[in-house]
Order: C-alpha cells, then sequence, then structure tokens
C-alpha cells in the first residue's frame, strides 16, 4: 500500500514537474522581441518594422496577429499569470489600460514620453491618452482621426462636392438615394457604435464625455434625440443593409456605399485594394449636427504599444518602445500602411490625411475619444448589442438605451 | 477463479494515476475553479472578490437569458427535427438499396468540417446581398432577424450533421437480427407498420446513443452562432455557450460568465440524466 502511494506521488511529480514550466526570474538579454497584436490583417507591416528594428538598433521584432480582439484580450490577461509573455503587446487606451496599470502589469514608461516630447517625437496633447495617476504607460501604436471615406467616381459622376456642413451632407445622402446609390455604410456587428458616437459627438460632445463617465444617462433627452436623428437616417433609406458582410474597403471599391464613417487608419485597406487618394476616393472631416458649436468634433483614437513591468529584457523592451516613438521608425510605419503618424515630425504623404493632422495638432477641432476607448468595457458590450439591435430594428431605440443604461447604472455604481 | 499478480495489485494506484490526475488536473479542477467564481466578482486581472449568489440573482434577472435559452430550445428541437430525423430517414432509404453507401457519400462529406470552418463558408451564402438571396431571388437578411436566423444556422448545422447520423442509424440497421422483420414480413407486415412497429424498437439502443449525443451537442452549440452572427444582431441568436463566451471573455465579467458556465452545466446534465434515465427505464 505504502510502495503504491510512493508511485502515485512518483507520477504526480512527474506531472507537476512536466507542467511547472522552468519559471525563474532572470532577466534575459534578447536579440528578437516578441510583439503580440490584435490586428492580424496588419502582420505584413509589423514584419517590416521588425527587419527595420534589426537593422537601425539591432533588435528585431516578430508579430504575433490575432483577428478576434476578445480572444486576444483574454490571452494577454492570462500571460500575466503564466511564463508565456509577451515582450510587446498592443491594447486599448482609457478604461481597459487603467485596468492592467492598476494590477501593476505594464511598464512605467514616464521617463520615454519626457524625452519624446523633448525631442520633438511626441506631442504632449497626446499624453493625457497615456497618464494614470500622473505617469504615462505604453507609447502610441498608431493614431487615428475619424471622418467619412468617401467614393470619388460616385462623387463625381452626381456633381458632388465634400459637405461642409450637416445640411450639406444629408442633401448628398438625398441626391445618391435619389439616384439609386447607398450613401452610408453601418454594420450590426462590432463597429455599430460608429453613428452614435459621430452622431452624439456633433450634436453635444459634452455630454458624450459625461455619458462616457457616468454623469449623465443613456436615457437622457439629448441622447434619444441622437438616436432619433439616427433612425431618421436610416427610415430614409440612407444606410447599407446593416446585415451585409462585405468588408468595408470592398464596400468603398465597388461602391456598394458612397460614404464610410471610420478612422484613418481605414486608408490602409484603400492601400490594400490598390485605391488612389483623390482619384479613387476622398476623406472629409465630417461636419457637426449642431451649427452653433464653437469647434468641428472629431473624433480620435490612439492604440498603445506596451511592454510588461515584469518583461524578460526590460532594457530590451524599452529600447524598442524608444524607438518605436523616433521619426525613422514612424515614417515606415506611416508610410507603409498609408496612415497618420503620432510624430508630429512624420510628414504625412496623403494629403487630406496630412491635413487633418495639421489642423488637429493646431488646435481646429475638438477631439472626442472614441466611443471603443472612452466606454468602460462592461457596458461597451452591452452597448454594441444594444446598437446592433437598433440598426436592424430602428423602432427599438428607447428599449436599446434603458438596456444599456441598466448595465451602466451597475458598473457606476461600483466604479465612481 | 481469477488470480491477481502480487506486483500488478501492488502498483495498481500507480497504473491509474496518470490517467486520474489528468482527469482531475484538467476536467474536475477547472469545473470546480469555475463553480467557484461564479460565486465572485472577477475581471480576468484583479483577484477574485466574493460576491455570493449576485452573478445567479442577476442571471435570473437578465432578459437575455431567456432569449438564450428560447434559441438553445430551439437548437435542441431543431437538432432532433433536422439532423437526427432527417438522418434516420436517408438510413432508412438508402440502407437495403443497391449502393446505398454512394447515396450517402454527399451527406458525410461536411462532416469533415470544423464548426467556425463550417460558418465561414455559409457566411457569404447566408448574409444579406449573399449567395443565398441571388440564387432565390429574396432580399432577406438570413442572419438578421429572430428565429429566422437561428433556423437558418439550422440548416448549416444539418447540413454538416445528417450524414454522420445517418451513419449510425445505418449501422444501428445493419445490426438488428433479420429474423423478427423476415417473420414480421410474413405476417404481413411491410412499410411504415413494419418499420414502427419491428424496426424502430430493435434500434432503440443505437437511437439512445445518437439522441444522447446530439441532445448535448446541441446544448452546448456555439462555433457556429459566433462566427456567423457573434449572437446578434442585438443578441437575438446567443444560445446559452454564446452568452457564457460573451459575458466572459468580451464583457470580462468572468463570475457572471462563470455563473452561465454554471448553469448550461445543470441544464446540460439534467437533460442528458432525464433522457438517459428514461431509456433505461424503458
Amino acid at each position: 500500500m505504502i510502495r503504491s502511494g510512493m508511485a502515485t506521488l512518483g507520477v504526480a511529480a512527474l506531472f507537476l514537474a512536466a507542467c511547472g514550466g522552468t519559471g525563474g526570474g532572470t532577466p534575459q538579454k534578447k536579440t528578437e522581441l516578441t510583439l503580440y497584436n490584435d490586428k492580424g490583417a496588419w502582420t505584413k507591416y509589423f514584419d517590416e518594422m521588425g527587419a527595420l528594428s534589426k537593422q537601425q538598433i539591432g533588435l528585431g521584432m516578430k508579430p504575433t496577429g490575432y483577428t478576434d480582439s476578445a480572444q486576444y484580450q483574454a490571452f494577454i490577461k492570462a500571460s500575466f499569470r503564466t511564463n508565456v509573455k509577451p515582450d510587446l503587446f498592443t491594447w486599448q487606451t482609457g478604461g481597459m489600460l487603467a485596468e492592467i496599470v492598476k494590477q501593476k502589469q505594464v511598464a512605467d514608461t514616464t521617463a520615454l514620453w519626457q524625452e519624446a516630447i523633448k525631442a520633438g517625437d511626441l506631442s504632449q496633447d497626446l499624453a493625457p491618452y497615456y497618464t494614470i495617476d500622473g505617469k504615462q504607460y505604453c507609447v502610441p501604436m498608431n493614431v487615428a482621426y475619424w471622418g467619412m471615406f468617401y467614393n470619388k467616381k460616385l462623387f463625381d459622376q452626381h456633381g458632388l462636392k465634400p459637405p461642409t456642413t450637416w445640411d450639406e451632407l444629408v442633401k448628398a445622402a438625398a441626391t445618391l438615394k435619389k439616384a439609386g446609390v447607398t450613401p452610408f455604410y453601418h454594420t450590426s456587428v462590432l463597429f455599430s457604435f460608429v453613428w452614435f458616437e459621430q452622431l452624439m459627438a456633433g450634436s453635444d460632445p459634452d455630454l458624450y464625455d459625461r455619458l462616457s463617465t457616468g454623469k449623465a444617462k443613456y436615457t437622457d433627452p439629448g441622447v434619444v434625440q441622437v438616436m432619433e436623428k439616427w433612425k431618421e437616417l436610416i427610415d430614409a433609406g440612407y444606410f447599407v443593409n446593416p446585415g451585409d458582410k462585405t468588408d468595408p474597403g470592398d464596400v468603398m471599391k465597388n461602391g456598394k456605399a458612397a460614404m464610410i464613417s471610420l478612422g484613418t487608419w481605414f486608408n490602409t485597406s484603400m492601400t490594400q485594394r490598390n485605391m488612389k487618394a483623390g482619384t479613387d476616393y476622398g476623406f472629409f472631416v465630417i461636419p457637426n449636427v449642431n451649427p452653433a458649436l464653437p469647434k468641428t468634433s472629431v473624433i480620435f483614437e490612439s492604440g498603445p504599444l506596451c511592454s510588461l513591468a515584469k518583461a524578460a529584457d526590460p532594457d530590451a523592451s524599452t529600447k524598442y518602445l524608444k524607438w518605436w516613438t523616433t521619426a525613422e521608425a514612424q515614417e515606415k510605419w506611416a508610410t507603409t500602411r498609408g496612415d497618420v503618424s503620432a510624430n508630429p515630425k512624420v510628414e504625412i504623404k496623403d494629403e487630406a490625411l496630412g491635413q487633418i493632422t495639421k489642423d488637429a495638432g493646431s488646435g481646429k477641432y475638438r477631439l472626442v475619444n472614441r466611443y471603443f476607448e472612452a466606454t468602460p468595457p462592461p457596458v461597451l458590450t452591452a452597448a454594441l448589442d444594444g446598437f446592433g439591435k437598433f440598426v436592424t430594428e430602428p423602432g427599438t431605440y428607447k428599449d436599446v438605451l434603458a438596456t444599456i443604461q441598466k448595465e451602466a447604472d451597475e458598473y457606476w455604481s461600483t466604479h465612481q | 477463479m481469477t488470480t491477481r499478480s502480487p506486483i500488478l495489485g501492488r502498483f495498481r494506484y500507480g497504473y491509474v494515476a496518470p490517467a486520474a490526475l489528468l482527469v482531475a488536473g484538467l476536467l474536475y479542477a477547472p469545473f470546480v475553479w469555475t463553480a467557484y467564481l461564479s460565486l465572485t466578482r472577477y475581471d480576468g486581472l484583479a483577484p477574485p472578490e466574493w460576491a455570493g449568489l449576485a452573478n445567479f440573482g442577476k442571471l435570473f434577472d437578465d432578459p437575455a437569458l431567456l432569449t438564450s435559452l428560447r434559441n438553445t430550445l430551439l437548437w435542441v428541437v431543431g437538432t432532433m427535427v433536422l439532423p437526427v430525423g432527417l438522418g434516420l430517414l436517408v438510413a432508412v432509404l438508402s440502407h437495403d438499396i443497391k449502393g446505398g453507401a454512394w447515396y450517402r457519400v454527399p451527406f458525410m462529406l461536411p462532416y469533415a468540417l470544423s464548426g467556425a470552418g463550417l460558418a465561414l463558408v455559409w457566411s457569404p451564402i447566408l448574409s444579406h446581398g449573399g449567395i443565398a438571396n441571388v440564387l432565390l431571388g429574396v432580399d432577406t437578411a438570413f442572419l438578421q432577424s429572430a428565429p429566422v436566423n437561428t433556423l437558418a444556422m439550422l440548416l448549416v448545422w444539418t447540413w454538416q450533421q445528417l450524414g454522420v447520423n445517418t451513419l449510425l442509424f445505418v449501422v444501428g440497421l445493419q445490426s438488428i437480427p433479420k429474423e423478427p422483420i423476415e417473420a414480421a414480413r410474413l405476417d404481413g407486415a411491410s412499410g411504415w407498420r413494419l418499420f414502427r412497429h419491428i424496426t424502430w424498437p430493435l434500434m432503440r439502443p443505437l437511437t439512445a446513443v445518437v439522441v444522447g449525443l446530439a441532445l448535448v451537442a446541441s446544448l452546448k452549440t456555439f462555433d457556429i452562432v459566433w462566427v456567423l452572427t457573434q449572437g446578434g444582431p442585438g443578441r437575438n441568436s446567443e444560445t446559452l455557450a454564446v452568452t457564457m463566451y460573451k459575458e466572459t471573455f468580451v464583457a470580462s465579467d468572468y463570475g457572471y460568465g462563470s455563473a452561465v458556465a454554471v448553469m448550461l452545466t445543470v441544464v446540460t446534465g439534467l437533460a442528458s440524466y432525464l433522457y438517459l434515465k428514461r431509456q433505461v427505464a424503458s
């Protein structure tokens, strides 16, 4: 009996040893870093950055791209408790970043930010998105301004020009609709929030900000009016069917919809489809719904590139993040994707995108944090589902707002 | 009389240990951990905080749960009628005809696809403006309104599962003794009467297995729904398994997601127990 017990223990010990891994906390000297990200479609561009960093600072980078962000976030959270840790990883600003900072999982980059701001590689305006309790964490992986991409050929064909007022935008939509062209794109999956945030920011950006901090309710009259405005546009037949699963890039290319509201990163989709800015498509800032607002609201997002507080090689990770913010790195990162950059020194090749970057930098716009980052995860999940339901059944908008508010009430009761 | 080797007897726990540890480590421990998490507030990062039965309170107060239960029930009933019912029909019609195996091959092929792969194949067919719209000349968004979206996904599920159910029923039909069938034929039974009173009762053991497997598989439906609709729009096609995944990994509410997991386990366990008990009793 004793022997059989010993045998059992022996097997158990072997089993546990096999499961345990090597562990240990000795820092390693790395020559290649792993970069986990939820932008699987950008693997080619990350690879190019890896080759460039190897050449410029002797530190390579190997990307691992996920396409499902929920799966990605679950992996990153789980990795904090295992030995399979990324050297670098992409994340989200707002509540998501605050969550992992609170758990002391992310490396402090305050010194890096100060140096980069002094060197003119990062702008002071961007720092608040990366600041938690007075310290900075991560660096900008990308920045994006949201506006309207439009099919230039369709606009030319119907004698339309980029609108400068909300009324002009609606008039353009009416003209297109009359000519048998669907004016706008929207979807019931994931990006179902786009028109909500745009209409909110263009109608009452203060209310939008209060909503994202739990100081206003989704059932407030201002929010209800925005949903009614959105419903009016849907009822007028200005949107594609939200169940259409065609990739927005293809929607733009084949003219299934004439206009798509997305971030400047959508320019990468145009690049991938060999579409030419100014000939095949264009980009304009979406005018405010409320013309009385002092500045045009522009949705802004910035996605962070982070390293772990307990990185395998902290020096190498910091070195890489520092390099990432430099003009040499950012020039490549912005140019290959045809996107804007977080580094003000980088010259943006695309005329419209260069203009919006310049104008945003000079304070022309009121930058509004994207809904995805501005809203806490449980409320966001309820809202994405709610807007998904609304675009399919627009008559349900009051129920939808009440459902989101229920989730918001629960969240803010413990998170104020 | 059997003899037991003293060496084998002495080390018997050692032989069982690897398998027992694997089962305990990979099945029972996660189950116990999930049950514990269902009683906590946990975002996957900060340590779990004890919440008692709060997650279960929220669960029964959540209108989305009713939708999930309704859809899961639809999946169970639909699975019994379509992949299982049609599988039986195809098996009966093809098992004793010449070249019957060749008729069954096309039904078997989709079984080689994974659930996610299957959904990817059907996505461009069922989405609005997709192949189904063009072929049928209709403008229906098959994946938008409930319950049409669940029914459409059930058809996809049937396309995949029909073959394997047919195969299992054919095995059942081939293994039943010939004598009672021949005796019944001599007594003048044929067609529906022969099937209803002789063949069907003889197939009962195998039917119990096919229905039992289909019951469990339909209760935990996830991959097809997740890839085709992500449970939407507006949660109207969610099943219990999709709700569990969304609450846990999308909303990062691991405590609540675990409560849904516990409920799904109880529902699946109870349904399987009641069904098998009834089968054994009869």
